[in-house]
């Protein structure tokens, strides 16, 4: 397992000094023809936690599981089903708020949420969620996914490198749909979840790892290989991305007094998680989707991206796609002032955060043009990440004074 | 002769200034309610700027702002913090009040028979609410047309700027049309000429959009029709956009 602390502990969690296991919640449902999967699930955990009594909550109706019960000590507590977000895979308001409830309820030291797929978990990847929350007793532990090198492009573009810059936090997967949570931590996020709900935004996403920043909590990363993540239940590209980004920047702007003072003291230690070669894939046509987007959009980049942005922009139009490569520092510079925008409300943000799609398509194309001649898409990863942190001094100047001259 | 005719222009000339005069009062009465109520407006935006500054009414709105409101008005805000949007609400409000004390002060100035205020106020008034549908429809033309335009380009739509200008216009050709129709201008001519024009714009919209859309829904039959109709050979799996691609 690979550990990494990212903040001081001001205050430990608490330790359990009778039964550590932790609340184990299944996030997703489990349909009749899933018993499978949940048998598998629930095999696991009685590996992980061998000769302790689990308590496994998961959604649906008590009468369909109950043949799945294990005899291996594990009590299966159901909730109901309309509690289940609709938004999965990822972990929104609702997924939270029930953790909290059963929490609660069930007087448990620690809780582990797991998401849709559950049963790719293998038993020692449990076993060392269970040693992260309950003998190191850390407040959050965070899976490290072994993804090929065409997924989870949205965290390699954005999500992982502007986390770590703004916070200073390591943990590769900061929407990760796995999480292991301490009590007052997941009480923490509770709060802010019953908020959303309240406004019947059951769908809203949290972000726990800026979370557990803010509030100087220990992180751990856990190593979870073998691990598959389902596929969001939307395959609309362009509404899930308005989701999470939009989601995102206003967690953002919500804690920039705090996300200003962090100062990143040393170069991150880099997880290199090397992933199985994949053949090369045709970007031309997502170059070409730039190119459209840049001859129709430029008018609105113009309001939300300074000059020497724009040019860069139009250099890299002019590129064919075999040799369109998109600088990191222009990238992480047209997120940050995309931030800026959305904080600053220069147009409306449904639109600012439509027009970002082409852009982010186009990093996805550089790339996978990157991978294909250096052959590393980890160490593509780390670069971008490490243009992020060395930008960040220019969205703490432009979010102070953002009336000064800026070429 | 020559004194009758000069008698009945000095008649109709003394009974045009006397119009005049009964009508300049009023007029003025109009331009300077507008006039001071629109420098109150002013001012109290100003004040209000400053104060909301101040207490630092952005931060608090953001810290404890109801999400689905917030939601709202991302959606709908398109610039400007809440400070500088309550400080335009209170002076654009000075302003209509400012319209109306004014028009009252024109109405006052006229017995209730006479034929000026008969026609002249209900105009005034009709055409305030013109100019609040003429602005009111520029904005939205102006948000629908963006929204478009964003929407086709991320649908990697080649006729895209032609879209959104369509739109655009669609929404100001009715705009325009509501509002000559307030105004009471043209009658029936206006309503023909939008019905053409409207029409015309509408066809013209969907021929491009039916015409560039052939690929789409000859695709689109060849999967209802099943394997065994291929209207069109199959995209080698090389040029597949987004196949292996995993985003999230």
């Amino acid at each position: 397992m690979t550990t990494s602390t990212s903040q001081s502990e001001t205050e430990p969690a608490k330790i359990s000094t009778q039964n550590d296991a932790p609340l184990i919640v299944l996030t997703a449902p489990f349909a009749s023809e899933d018993e499978v999967n949940l048998e598998q699930i629930l095999a696991n955990l009685a590996h992980a936690w061998p000769g302790q009594s689990l308590r496994v909550a998961t959604a649906g109706d008590a009468t369909v599981h109950a043949a799945s019960t294990s005899s291996n000590g594990i009590n299966l507590i159901t909730y109901p089903q309309s509690c289940v977000s609709t938004a999965a895979p990822l972990l929104t308001a609702t997924d939270f708020v029930t953790a909290a409830d059963l929490l609660r309820e069930h007087d448990a030291q620690s809780c582990l949420m797991l998401g849709a797929d559950a049963h790719t978990f293998a038993p020692e990847v449990l076993a060392a969620f269970s040693n992260a929350l309950s003998q190191q007793a850390v407040d959050l532990a965070v899976p490290c996914y072994y993804l090929g090198a065409h997924d989870g492009l949205v965290n390699s573009a954005i999500l992982y490198p502007l986390t770590r810059a703004l916070y200073g936090t390591s943990p590769r997967f900061p929407l990760a749909t796995d999480l292991g949570l301490s009590t007052r931590n997941l009480q923490r996020l509770a709060v802010s979840a019953r908020r959303f709900v309240s406004a019947n935004q059951e769908d809203a996403l949290l972000w726990p790892v800026a979370e557990a920043a803010a509030a100087h909590f220990s992180i751990v990363e856990v190593d979870a290989p073998g691990r598959t993540l389902a596929q969001p239940a939307t395959q609309d590209l362009n509404a899930l991305f308005s989701h999470v980004l939009g989601s995102l920047f206003s967690d953002i702007e919500a804690r920039a007094a705090f996300w200003q003072r962090v100062r990143i003291a040393k170069p991150q230690t880099a997880i290199v998680v090397q992933s199985a070669p994949e053949s090369a894939y045709d970007a031309a046509s997502m170059v070409a989707a730039f190119q459209l987007a840049y001859a129709n959009l430029q008018e609105i980049w113009a309001i939300v991206l300074p000059p020497t942005s724009l040019l860069g922009l139009k250099r890299i139009a002019q590129l064919p796609p075999s040799d369109f490569v998109m600088p990191d520092s222009l990238w992480a510079r047209i997120i940050y002032d995309f931030i800026l925008a959305f904080h600053m409300r220069t147009i409306n943000r449904g639109h600012l955060l439509g027009a970002l799609t082409p852009l982010y398509l186009a990093w996805v194309a550089s790339h996978l043009n990157v991978i294909a001649q250096q052959g590393s898409p980890s160490a593509h990863r780390e670069a971008v990440a490490v243009a992020f942190e060395s930008d960040k001094s220019y969205l703490v100047a432009r979010w102070r004074w953002p009336d000064r001259f800026n070429p | 002769m020559g004194q009758q005719i000069q008698y009945a222009l000095s008649q109709s000339a003394h009974r045009v200034l006397l119009k005049v005069a009964s009508f300049l009062p009023g007029l003025v009465a109009l331009l300077s309610a507008v006039i001071l109520l629109t420098l109150i407006g002013a001012g109290l935006s100003a004040l209000l700027r400053r104060v909301l500054t101040a207490l630092k009414f952005d931060e608090r709105i953001a810290q404890n702002q109801n999400p689905a409101l917030a939601a709202g008005i991302q959606g709908w805000s398109s610039t400007n913090s809440p400070t500088v949007l309550i400080a335009r609400i209170a002076f654009w409000l000075c302003v209509l009040l400012g319209f109306v004390i004014g028009i009252s002060a024109f109405d006052a100035s006229y017995s209730s028979n006479a034929q000026v205020s008969i026609y002249l106020l209900p105009y005034l008034s009709h055409a305030t609410g013109a100019a609040i549908l003429l602005l009111l429809g520029n904005l939205i033309a102006r948000f629908l047309a963006r929204s478009v335009l964003i929407g086709a380009v991320n649908a990697k739509l080649t006729y895209s700027r032609f879209l959104s200008l369509g739109v655009k216009w669609l929404v100001l050709v009715l705009t325009g049309a509501m509002v000559l129709d307030h105004l009471e201008i043209g009658g029936t001519i206006i309503e023909l000429a939008f019905g053409i024009l409207f029409g015309g714009i509408v066809l013209t919209l969907s021929l491009a959009v039916g015409l560039g859309s052939r690929d789409i829904v000859s695709r689109s039959l060849e999967k209802t029709a099943g394997p065994a109709v291929e209207l069109t050979p199959p995209i080698p799996p090389a040029q597949r956009v987004g196949d292996n691609l995993r985003h999230f």
